[in-house]
């Protein structure tokens, strides 16, 4: 029988694949789609969500969003929230090599018209400063130890060498720097690898891009004016990138632990083995804990820095200041992580570690970890579309409990990156969406092809889903009119 | 409009490369390693540098369990260890593409190869090999595959199965580890999900460096003599002519070689030009070379029996005339 006839319909958003579809899952795996995406979803996610639904203290429902597709391990999109308490674990599978890749969003007092005219300028001069491409170099000359001090240190040591402005700080998720980071825990080969990357963007899916916010996109005025979007056609920046190199070398190391002490020291069996994992009160799952932290604290750091490069582009692009050019940041949202948060479950308050993998935390009005600027009206919640389709604001609701206060991340991709490269060529897109006004730059052609919108979901689709199932609303739609491509 | 500044440099790169000789034809093949964590990757490249079959330049992402005591050189991209008899090793600090630039440039190496980390979709890093390497060739792309873990985790992992994928040549390793019947039902399982490529059955992935490199070299010989009752044996055998071959003709030839030529490799005369032939696991192609004969070496698991049979295809496809 094939999965999808095994999935149970809870709601028009919301699926269900029982503990009793697969030996040893301990609670139901659920998927937040609609049945056109739930249709759409490639096999191995089921399989995946249900492995992960194996692990131990998971608690309630390992949950796939609706952008969900198949990643190491857990399937990016995936959110597992575990009982430290009973034996919960931590899994760097759940959480991306990419620790803390995210999104950034700032905004601009200029509308399309004024930044049309200076567009190639503005995008081609990003792509100067903010280096793209596979293993590139950033501008900022670190030593490991100042390497050492960012990644304990976040955002806040780039505010306080002058790479950005202090209001930047309040509007980051942990003011741009989660507690108790220690680089004692990082290996030398992970400051190697991410000592000369801070304020790059990366290859991939990484991007920068220059969008706009049309009036017909603005789904709720009111909440939109609250985070900023105040002018008809008013021109934002939005950004993807994570930790780089260094993310990913804190991740091997740690699996590579986990791996040797999972089963023989802690007993722990799993079906999939990209899903090491340790007990979190265990010294290796609390080292990790401890590691994973450094690279939450680097990506904080990089997005700082990018961010100071957009407001000097901009700056030098119109010859007034980025204060003169309103360039307040809106949010800067993890959405590959692991964190320690309470959470009521049955009635209970629990101390849960989430896992989100490829899923962006939408805690609603109210919530003490918002940032008192937005407490009333619910954490900003930035997602990501293809270069070609646009992009989302929107914000966190009190209705998110389902799913630990969680949303989708991006569209996520229908199509392997190899198939995407046959079917499209990188110069023929630029080309063609250049005529459809959206001026590209990429540091390869063959990973613009990659990015092709036909290549993801349908964006307004996925957030359909996430608006339906009561776990995000949307507040305003972004079009690209410009993008740096990883 | 200063559009697309990367591929100008590349462009320009290429030019360099030409002038100083390396045109193509003598562009560097690397081999790519990878498959998952524990696996044995690190194993393998041990083996390769205790043979040392060519002046090789191994990239991996930590040499320090390879080269411990050894002379490091700071580049700017890269961090060169030499292991003497021209043989380094290398960790990136820098983009790929522009570190494998520097590695060629400063030590030449016959023969890159390159170790992925265990967690690596090996699609990417092919694709940048074959487009913005121009000074390099792919050569192979092995996977080492874990039959123990094979058997004790049931259900592939997707980055796992993208290695199996990719790959050109399977190692089925760590086969000392698992039950002797439990051998066959792995191999059906690898071949499910990569029907062409060639699985080859390792302890300690212990194999001869020709199956991975296909070095031709005019030599008749058994290779890699049986570390297990169960491995099938590895010869090779060398063709070499004065004649001119048809190219449509040979290209059919590779189209269809038998299924357990796994490498074949040298150089072949066409009327109006000479190819190096590289084949892998059905996989091959031509590219212009300099030769002064036909050459080609043949490698698979009991050839010997093919032998006239290659040989006779071989002599149907003589260029007339």
């Amino acid at each position: 029988m094939a999965i999808i006839d095994q999935l149970q319909k809870i709601s028009d958003s919301v699926w269900e694949l029982p503990a009793s579809y697969k030996q040893g899952m301990r609670v139901p795996a659920r998927i937040i789609a609609t049945e056109k995406l739930v249709r759409e979803m490639d096999e191995a996610v089921y399989e995946q969500i249900s492995n992960v639904a194996t692990l131990p203290g998971i608690t309630r429902y390992a949950l796939c969003m609706s952008d969900g597709h198949s990643g190491y391990g857990f399937p990016i999109g995936g959110v597992a929230a575990m009982d430290v308490h009973e034996g919960g674990v931590i899994s760097p599978g759940g959480i991306g090599f990419d620790i803390n890749c995210g999104m950034r969003l700032v905004v601009t007092n200029l509308t399309v018209d004024d930044v049309r005219p200076h567009l190639h300028q503005i995008v081609d001069r990003l792509y100067e400063r903010v280096p793209a491409g596979v293993g590139s170099h950033g501008f900022l000359k670190l030593s490991h130890q100042d390497f050492r001090d960012l990644v304990e240190q976040g955002a806040r040591w780039c505010v306080e060498r002058g790479y950005g402005w202090k209001d930047d700080l309040e509007v980051t998720e942990e003011n741009g720097c989660i507690a108790g980071a220690d680089a004692s825990k990082i290996s030398e080969r992970a400051v190697d690898r991410g000592y000369n990357q801070v304020g790059t963007l990366g290859s991939g899916n990484h991007y920068l891009e220059v969008q706009v916010a049309r009036p017909e996109d603005v789904r709720d005025k009111q909440l939109a004016e609250r985070f900023g979007i105040t002018i008809p056609n008013q021109v934002v920046v939005m950004f993807h990138c994570g930790s780089r190199g260094f993310g990913h070398q804190v991740a091997t190391d740690y699996l590579q632990t986990f791996l040797k002490v999972m089963e023989p020291k802690y007993g722990i069996k799993i079906l999939d083995r990209e899903l090491a994992c340790a007990p979190f009160e265990s010294p290796e799952g609390r080292d990790y804990f401890t590691a994973m932290k450094c690279g939450l604290n680097m990506s904080f750091a990089n997005r700082q820095v990018i961010l100071h490069r957009i407001r000097e582009v901009f700056s030098e692009a119109f010859g007034r200041s980025a204060e003169d050019l309103g360039m307040q940041m809106i949010y800067d949202v993890a959405h590959n992580t692991a964190k320690l948060e309470r959470h009521i479950v049955d009635g209970k308050e629990k101390r849960l570690l989430v896992h989100r993998k490829g899923a962006t935390r939408a805690f609603g009005p109210g919530h003490d970890e918002v940032a008192a600027r937005y407490r009333e009206i619910g954490q900003p919640v930035i997602i990501g579309g293809s270069m070609e389709t646009g992009s989302y604001l929107l914000a966190g609701t009190a209705s998110g409990a389902e799913t630990f206060f969680s949303t989708a991340h991006g569209s996520g991709r229908t199509m392997s990156r190899t198939k995407a490269r046959k079917q499209w060529h990188g110069k023929q897109l630029q080309r063609d969406l250049e005529a459809r006004g959206i001026y590209v730059r990429s540091t390869s052609w063959a990973g613009l092809a990659e990015e092709a919108g036909p290549a993801y979901k349908d964006i307004d689709e996925v957030i359909a889903a996430t608006e339906l199932a009561g776990i995000s609303k949307p507040v305003a739609r972004f079009t690209p009119i410009g993008n740096v491509k990883g | 409009m200063p559009q697309q500044d990367g591929l100008k440099t590349r462009r320009l790169k290429a030019v360099e490369f030409n002038e100083r000789g390396f045109e193509m034809g003598s562009r560097t093949p690397i081999t790519l390693i990878n498959g998952p964590l524990g696996s044995g990757k690190t194993t393998l490249l041990r083996h390769i540098l205790a043979v040392r079959p060519a002046k090789i330049a191994i990239v991996m992402n930590e040499f320090g369990e390879i080269a411990i005591d050894t002379k490091v050189i700071e580049g700017k991209n890269v961090r060169i260890a030499e292991l003497g008899g021209g043989c380094v090793c290398c960790s990136l600090l820098g983009e790929f593409e522009v570190a494998v630039t520097e590695i060629i440039k400063k030590v030449a190496p016959e023969i890159i190869v390159i170790e992925t980390t265990g967690l690596a979709e090996p699609e990417a890093l092919v694709f940048n090999i074959q487009e913005a390497l121009p000074e390099c060739r792919l050569d192979a792309v092995i996977s080492v595959i874990d039959a123990d873990m094979l058997v004790r985790f049931p259900e592939l992992g997707h980055t796992t199965r993208l290695q199996i994928e990719g790959a050109d040549i399977l190692l089925l390793n760590k086969i000392d580890l698992v039950d002797a019947k439990q051998i066959e039902p792995l191999e059906s399982k690898l071949r499910k999900i990569n029907p062409s490529a060639a699985i080859i059955r390792t302890e300690r992935c212990r194999i001869d460096p020709e199956l991975l490199f296909g070095i031709p070299q005019s030599r008749e010989k058994k290779i890699a003599p049986p570390q297990h009752e169960h491995q099938p044996e590895f010869e090779s055998f060398t063709f070499t002519s004065d004649n001119l071959f048809s190219r449509d003709c040979f290209e059919h030839f590779a189209d269809t070689l038998p299924a357990n030529v796994i490498r074949a490799k040298g150089f072949v005369r066409f009327p109006d030009s000479v190819h190096l032939f590289n084949f892998v696991a059905g996989r091959w192609e031509l590219e212009p070379f300099e030769a002064d004969r036909t050459e080609l070496v043949f490698i698979g698991k009991n050839i010997a029996a093919e032998k006239s049979t290659i040989v006779h295809a071989l002599d149907e496809c003589l260029a007339e005339k």
